[in-house]
């Protein structure tokens, strides 16, 4: 982790008339990939406008890549990119127009935008399609062309606001493998809104989870899951029943889920006694999987925490 | 495609300056604006009435000039011209700042004035192009999250208004004003044209910039494509009705209209009765024309209500800009 940070949120609220968004955040968020987590109306994309300056703040202070926010939009913005929730394309412009024309708004000369377009296209899987008019696009298209906009020119940092909304499970797959690539092979810190924990878990390292407007939770996902060891899914072959026998004389809970895995609750930090006891029963494993819900988990509790503060 | 085999490349090459970025802003603007075939059709129309302008501008110097290929021909033809021809040329000599600047200082009144309507209809069909469909695809958002402000946004709008009237009316007429002096028999044309030239430029300028913030607040008031240039049309119409009814009852109602008050304004800019008068004075022939003038009309031009009508432009100027304060923000 390099020791700047590239968020850097004192006390920062944010009121929409009596309302509040934002209530006294105050982050320090390292380069990598992070997941922005809530329910819907928490305040992530709130969080993420005060950032890039589309909503202003009430209180507090913030800082985007060393630079104070409100102070110094277009600097900031040439090195940040943006995929938006909602649909915000520029009407009667052909695909490839309109991210050579994002890419002239931030700051790229015409020729560079152009090769850089088509070049970002190719990136998120857009053929042919890029020549028709955006007005014509499925979803799917438009969530493309909304990653294309937001990284045509090669910014430091992406926020994406729920990129996989609207998508199929492939397209779905196909975002998601993008967005890991961005920091793991590129290294564009990648901040990723959504409510659908599996996206995140697949991409990011660390965690934000935010709800009422408060940040609850902000880690790395390996600590979040070492926070709840004890529990394991385990992949057989052969043997569930005895399986099954043997976790109940030891006492620990175990369940056969719908997809055929066995959910052991064995009650150590380590997965060492789980593997101990496959080892006894010559029960070769296909696969365990390590506190397989703790995101979730992690989640719920601190939406409970949360509501039982309120 | 199997996204694998595209290749993400980093950029480190130098940005554009934000005055670059502007222009990006205009330009594209432009470009949406004549995708629209009427829009063409109308540019096409202007340009063809500032050919019609620069022909008579080319005939006014061919009969003042003595030696013009006109004059020699006219006089070959009929010699009896000669006398009548020795009379327009004898102006040039003995009046040149008259029978040049003061003639193209009238013509680019009227011109102005009357070709007015043309840059208007362009405007109300450019209309969406400008803050409208932005609002209604939420391409606001996408430009602020850019390296441009609101401020820059709305300057590259500006711009591309303004570059609609300049291709329906300021370019046509100083087109005019630079072919029809460039055929002229001689480059004096160019030195006592230069008033009319400034009076042209300062009137189509202020005109031009007050027409295009007026149509960026109209433009913003709704995302609806077609209820912005409904508004503009209605706005324009209904001020042009009022005004013989208003000129009687309430002559301050008169101001509602913008076409009005820039008319005002072109009045005082190009300082048409004192022009009149001094053609009057000068050259008899004009004197005789213009001897059924009545002195209302004369009053008219002597004394246009230039205060009630800069008042009435900057009311319509602020109302303009708090409905873009308002209107354009992200979501």
């Amino acid at each position: 982790m390099s020791s700047e940070p590239v968020i850097e949120t004192l006390g920062l609220s944010k009121f929409f008339g009596r309302q509040r968004a934002l209530d006294d955040v105050s982050l320090k968020v390292f380069p990598g990939s992070i997941g922005l987590l809530g329910p819907n109306g928490a305040g992530k994309s709130t969080l993420m406008k005060c950032l890039l300056q589309l909503q202003p703040i009430t209180s507090g202070s913030a800082k985007l890549l060393g630079r104070e926010v409100g102070r110094e939009g277009r600097e900031i913005r040439k090195r940040v990119g943006y995929a938006p929730e909602q649909n915000c394309h520029i009407p009667g412009m052909a695909g490839c127009e309109y991210v050579t024309y994002c890419a002239q708004l931030s700051g790229l000369p015409f020729q560079a935008a152009r090769q850089r377009a088509h070049e970002m296209l190719d990136f998120v899987g857009m053929s042919q399609e890029r020549y028709r008019k955006v007005d014509s696009y499925s979803t799917g298209m438009k969530q493309r062309l909304k990653l294309a906009q937001a990284i045509v020119h090669d910014p430091e940092i992406v926020f994406l606001d729920e990129p996989t909304n609207g998508l199929d499970p492939k397209g779905q797959a196909q975002i998601l493998e993008l967005v890991e690539g961005l920091w793991r092979i590129h290294g564009i810190t990648v901040i990723l809104s959504s409510h659908l924990l599996h996206d995140v878990e697949r991409v990011c390292q660390q965690i934000i989870i935010i709800a009422r407007g408060k940040v609850l939770v902000h880690d790395t996902l390996e600590n979040l899951k070492a926070r709840r060891r004890g529990a394991a899914e385990v992949v057989l072959a052969r043997g569930h029943s005895e399986l099954q026998a043997a976790c109940r004389g030891r006492n620990w809970l175990c369940d056969l889920l719908p997809n055929g895995h066995l959910r052991i609750e064995h009650q150590s930090d380590t997965l060492n006694p789980l593997l101990t006891l496959l080892h006894e029963l010559r029960l070769p494993p296909l696969e365990v999987i390590p506190s397989p819900n703790a995101l979730e988990e992690t989640f719920v509790q601190a939406l409970e925490i949360s509501h039982a503060a309120a | 495609m199997p996204l694998h085999d595209a290749h993400y490349q980093h950029w480190d090459g130098l940005h554009t300056s934000i005055w670059g970025r502007r222009r990006v802003i205009a330009q594209n603007g432009i470009s949406a604006c004549l995708r629209a075939k009427l829009l063409r059709y109308v540019v096409l129309l202007s340009w063809a009435g500032g050919l019609v302008m620069a022909a008579f501008l080319f005939f006014l110097g061919q009969v003042l000039v003595p030696d013009s290929l006109l004059v020699r021909w006219v006089t070959q033809i009929s010699p009896d011209m000669r006398v009548f021809v020795r009379m327009f040329t004898s102006w040039l000599v003995d009046h040149p700042e008259v029978s040049v600047g003061t003639t193209q200082n009238v013509l680019f009144y009227y011109y102005g004035v009357y070709s007015m309507p043309v840059c208007i209809v362009a405007l109300g069909m450019a209309l969406p192009a400008l803050i409208t469909r932005d609002l209604a695809s939420n391409a606001i958002v996408i430009y602020s999250s850019k390296a441009v402000t609101r401020g820059d946004y709305l300057l590259g709008k500006f711009c591309t208004a303004f570059g609609v009237i300049t291709l329906t009316w300021l370019g046509p007429v100083c087109g005019a004003w630079f072919i029809g002096n460039l055929l002229a028999p001689n480059w004096s044309f160019f030195w006592h044209s230069r008033i009319a030239l400034l009076h042209l430029l300062m009137f189509g300028l202020g005109s031009a910039a007050v027409l295009s913030a007026l149509a960026l607040g109209v433009s913003a008031v709704s995302s609806r494509e077609k209820s912005t240039p409904a508004l503009w049309f209605i706005w324009w119409v209904l001020g042009f009705a009022i005004q013989p009814i208003a000129v009687h009852t309430l002559p301050w109602l008169r101001h509602v209209s913008f076409g009005y008050d820039l008319r005002q304004s072109a009045l005082a800019v190009f300082h048409l009765g004192r022009e009149l008068q001094t053609a009057e004075d000068s050259i008899p022939i004009f004197g005789q024309m213009l001897s059924h003038v009545s002195q209302q009309t004369r009053d008219a031009l002597n004394h246009p209500t230039l205060g009630g009508s800069v008042l009435g432009l900057a009311l319509m100027l602020l109302a303009a800009g708090l409905i873009i304060r308002k209107r354009v923000v992200p979501e």
